[in-house]
């Protein structure tokens, strides 16, 4: 497979992923905030996964539909969904011919629904939830496609590299809306109505309720959310699936990118699959997840020097 | 009912549809008869739908403004233009002809150049053109094969006759409208097609497919070929991916070929990999930046001694440029008769050229009756319609002339055929050309029955080219 269309490949999953992810959280925000409207502020949720400064922030943090304009529809902001959707469509543009027709098609539609100026109009007075329900099928159709159309070959493993490596920083970022300001005060954050909405807003609530019996508990989110293998928004299925997939690249060519690269998802696997809660609070839960952060970052630029080189 | 209602029929413009004597002509009762059954909300119904299958499926090209792309539709006529079995046998015939003297002058032209030493092409107009290419002179192309695919336009004059408006031997694009405005018909009046005996155009891909692997240096079971794109800023990407995709080879960008010992490899996740056959939708002079336009990213450094080493093939060959010149144009005819010593089959349109001063006054009077082409300007730029030109643009192109002849051509305003065309509501006659593609290879010249019909959707217009606000439709050649 061409180096560039593996990283493009990468790349439209990696956008989507993100996309996905974000109008997930956009949801669990708009839910607290009709919960707790003294309380609630969408700071936490801006400075992780917007560029504004303090001010900008300020001016917004309490307006919810201004915050939903800018994180979906705003043109002007470089992660808003909008331009989310139009850099995976850019990659997907480029590499048309080594996905499945269906597979583009979904993602040109999906585009071509971020663009309608209807979506804005929804935004500003209709239900959200529904609004933002639409945009997630619009990602899950993408999943699907994918999955029951995709060649099984060396093209929808980078597409699954791409994804599930997203998902680990995603995952780890929805973390760090709670715990970006407090210095692993876990047992201080027992906001369950926070928790609640967290889960489900990665389809986690139902697996919680069914496995710890015990009500609301920071430190059983925080498990379920990192550590099980089953779950499959948790940062080490993800992980596992990160091994699995790449496993998959092993050839007679490339053997030093690979062996360099095996390397070091195995040393990111089992600092997670080796850790629990007690351990990552003795670190603190804030420099875990930049750990884990870096961590994929380094994963991605040695795929970039690997495998995706080509100028 | 009232679709074809005040249909206007122009005794001096040739329509597809209706005889002179305001009858529909046979091939077309069928469809006639068809589309009077429908309502004109139905009709405004399909082709919305036509249009919502081009803007989903992705074809489109993107119109870059303030740093933001827009996708545009090139715009689809729902109307088919039917092209009746006898017709298509001359076009078919005149075309394999015309071809054919092609690829022998260009052989000759870069080898011991018999027609310029006999004077039947004179020598001075290959050397002024811009697109003969010293670098091609004695450079052995596989199968003396230059022109692999070739676009040549068709217009039909206030009789019916064919012309030849101009040989397309380079890059010649729009194929992948031939098999998607197919496509799209057949979802928007499905049955429509077999009723009507029209013959298949989807095994274009097929046949190029097998030339293109036909060609490989290598004598090697799954020879590598490739579609090198100038990428996706360019307006022909769709066309790109289209065929890729539908030939199942590789789409590459210049950036992901490296020449190495004089042979040409893709960058792969897997290391390099050789590339036996490029079909190349980049123009000659973005090629190689080593021999022709050393600014351009979008070629490969290196590529043309690869190719004239014999290490790869190249589709078109380089340096074609010099048979669709517009003032070479000229001498088609006479080439047909040179190398094959048979009379041509289609006609061209009267020609005058401008370096010659007797043929140049005669334009200058009447420059009101005429139709001022550059000649190594395509797509419908550097055209002045003597018709409709505005004083200031006239004079201007007279300057232009005077100072430097041999970049003219003119001819006389050919009115082209019309054909009805869905607009607003009704159908309207609008003016049409024709661009069947033929491919050439070692096994000989295949034309699919059908084509590109481009039409000029502005009423009154004689220009078809896509920049220049025209569309398409759906090309039928009936099987019998």
């Amino acid at each position: 497979m061409l180096s560039r269309v593996a990283d493009s490949l990468y790349w439209m999953s990696r956008y989507l992923e993100r996309t996905d992810n974000i109008l997930r959280i956009l949801i669990m925000n708009h839910q607290s905030s009709q919960d707790n409207p003294e309380e609630f502020s969408w700071k936490p949720m801006l400075k992780i996964f917007s560029e504004l400064d303090d001010d900008k922030i300020a001016a917004i943090e309490k307006n919810g539909r201004q915050v939903l304009h800018y994180m979906v529809v705003d043109k002007e902001n470089p992660s808003s969904v909008f331009n989310m959707v139009s850099r995976s469509r850019e990659n997907a543009r480029a590499v048309q011919d080594n996905i499945t027709k269906e597979l583009w098609q979904s993602l040109n539609e999906f585009y071509h629904y971020v663009r309608d100026p209807q979506l804005e109009a929804s935004l500003r007075t209709e239900d959200p939830v529904t609004v933002l329900d639409t945009l997630i099928r619009h990602c899950m159709v993408f999943y699907g496609v994918s999955d029951s159309t995709m060649f099984r070959g060396e093209g929808l493993c980078f597409m699954n590299l791409g994804k599930y490596l997203e998902r680990v920083v995603q995952t780890a970022s929805i973390l760090e809306v709670k715990f970006k300001d407090k210095e692993s005060e876990l047992e201080m954050t027992n906001d369950t109505t926070f928790w609640k909405y967290l889960l489900m807003s990665i389809s986690g609530y139902a697996l919680y309720l069914k496995r710890y019996r015990s009500g609301f508990e920071a430190r059983n989110v925080v498990d379920q959310v990192l550590f099980n293998v089953d779950f499959p928004h948790s940062v080490l299925y993800s992980l596992n699936q990160v091994h699995r997939q790449f496993g998959r690249l092993r050839s007679e060519h490339n053997t030093e990118g690979y062996a360099r690269i095996d390397n070091l998802i195995g040393k990111i696997r089992s600092k997670i699959q080796y850790a629990d809660v007690a351990s990552v609070l003795r670190v603190g839960m804030h420099n875990y997840l930049t750990e884990i952060n870096d961590d994929v970052n380094a994963i991605g630029s040695a795929l970039n020097q690997y495998y995706f080189a080509y100028s | 009912m009232e679709l074809f209602k005040n249909y206007p029929v122009d005794s001096r413009v040739w329509d597809e549809m209706y005889s002179q004597d305001s009858k529909v002509r046979e091939q077309y009762q069928h469809v006639y008869d068809f589309l009077l059954q429908i309502s004109s909300d139905e009709l405004s119904k399909k082709e919305e739908l036509a249009r919502r299958l081009f803007m989903s499926q992705g074809i489109t090209f993107t119109v870059y403004s303030s740093g933001e792309g827009i996708e545009k539709i090139f715009p689809f006529d729902i109307i088919p233009r039917i092209i009746t079995a006898a017709e298509w046998s001359l076009v078919e015939r005149g075309i394999k002809q015309r071809l054919n003297a092609l690829n022998l002058f260009l052989k000759d032209v870069y080898h011991e150049q018999f027609i310029l030493k006999d004077g039947v092409v004179p020598a001075e107009l290959v050397y002024s053109c811009p697109h003969f290419l010293r670098e091609m002179q004695g450079v052995n192309v596989p199968h003396d094969i230059y022109v692999h695919i070739a676009g040549i336009d068709l217009i039909r004059d206030h009789d019916g006759t064919f012309y030849v408006l101009e040989d397309n031997l380079r890059t010649p694009s729009g194929v992948s409208y031939m098999i998607e405005n197919r496509e799209i018909t057949k979802r928007i009046f499905p049955d429509l097609i077999p009723q009507n005996f029209v013959r298949p155009v989807t095994q274009y891909p097929t046949i190029l497919h097998r030339n293109l692997q036909e060609l490989s240096p290598r004598k090697t079971s799954s020879p590598n070929v490739v579609l090198l794109t100038p990428g996706i800023y360019n307006s022909a990407y769709f066309e790109h991916t289209t065929l890729a995709r539908l030939m199942g080879i590789e789409l590459v960008e210049g950036r992901d070929l490296v020449v190495e010992n004089h042979k040409v490899f893709m960058k792969t996740t897997a290391g390099l990999q050789q590339v036996d056959v490029i079909y190349r939708r980049v123009d000659d002079d973005f090629l190689d930046p080593l021999v022709f336009n050393p600014e351009s990213t979008l070629g490969v450094s290196g590529l043309l001694s690869a190719y004239r080493k014999g290490n790869v093939a190249i589709v078109n060959s380089i340096g074609n440029g010099v048979a669709d010149d517009k003032a070479i144009y000229v001498y088609v005819p006479d080439m047909i008769r040179y190398y094959l010593n048979e009379e041509p089959i289609l006609k061209n349109v009267p020609t005058y050229r401008l370096e010659k001063p007797e043929e140049r006054e005669e334009v200058l009077k009447n420059i009101h009756k005429m139709v001022v082409k550059k000649t190594n300007e395509s797509g419908g730029y550097g055209m002045l319609m003597g018709n409709s030109a505005s004083e200031e643009e006239i004079t201007a192109y007279k300057k232009e002339i005077i100072k430097d002849p041999r970049q003219f051509i003119a001819q006389p305003i050919i009115s082209l055929s019309s054909s009805p065309c869905y607009i607003n509501g009704k159908a309207q006659p609008r003016r049409i050309d024709l661009r069947p593609f033929a491919l050439c290879g070692p096994s000989g010249i295949e034309i699919v029955a059908g084509g590109l019909t481009r039409v000029a959707l502005r009423e009154g217009s004689l220009v078809v080219n896509s920049s220049q606000g025209g569309g398409s439709k759906d090309t039928w050649v009936l099987a019998k």
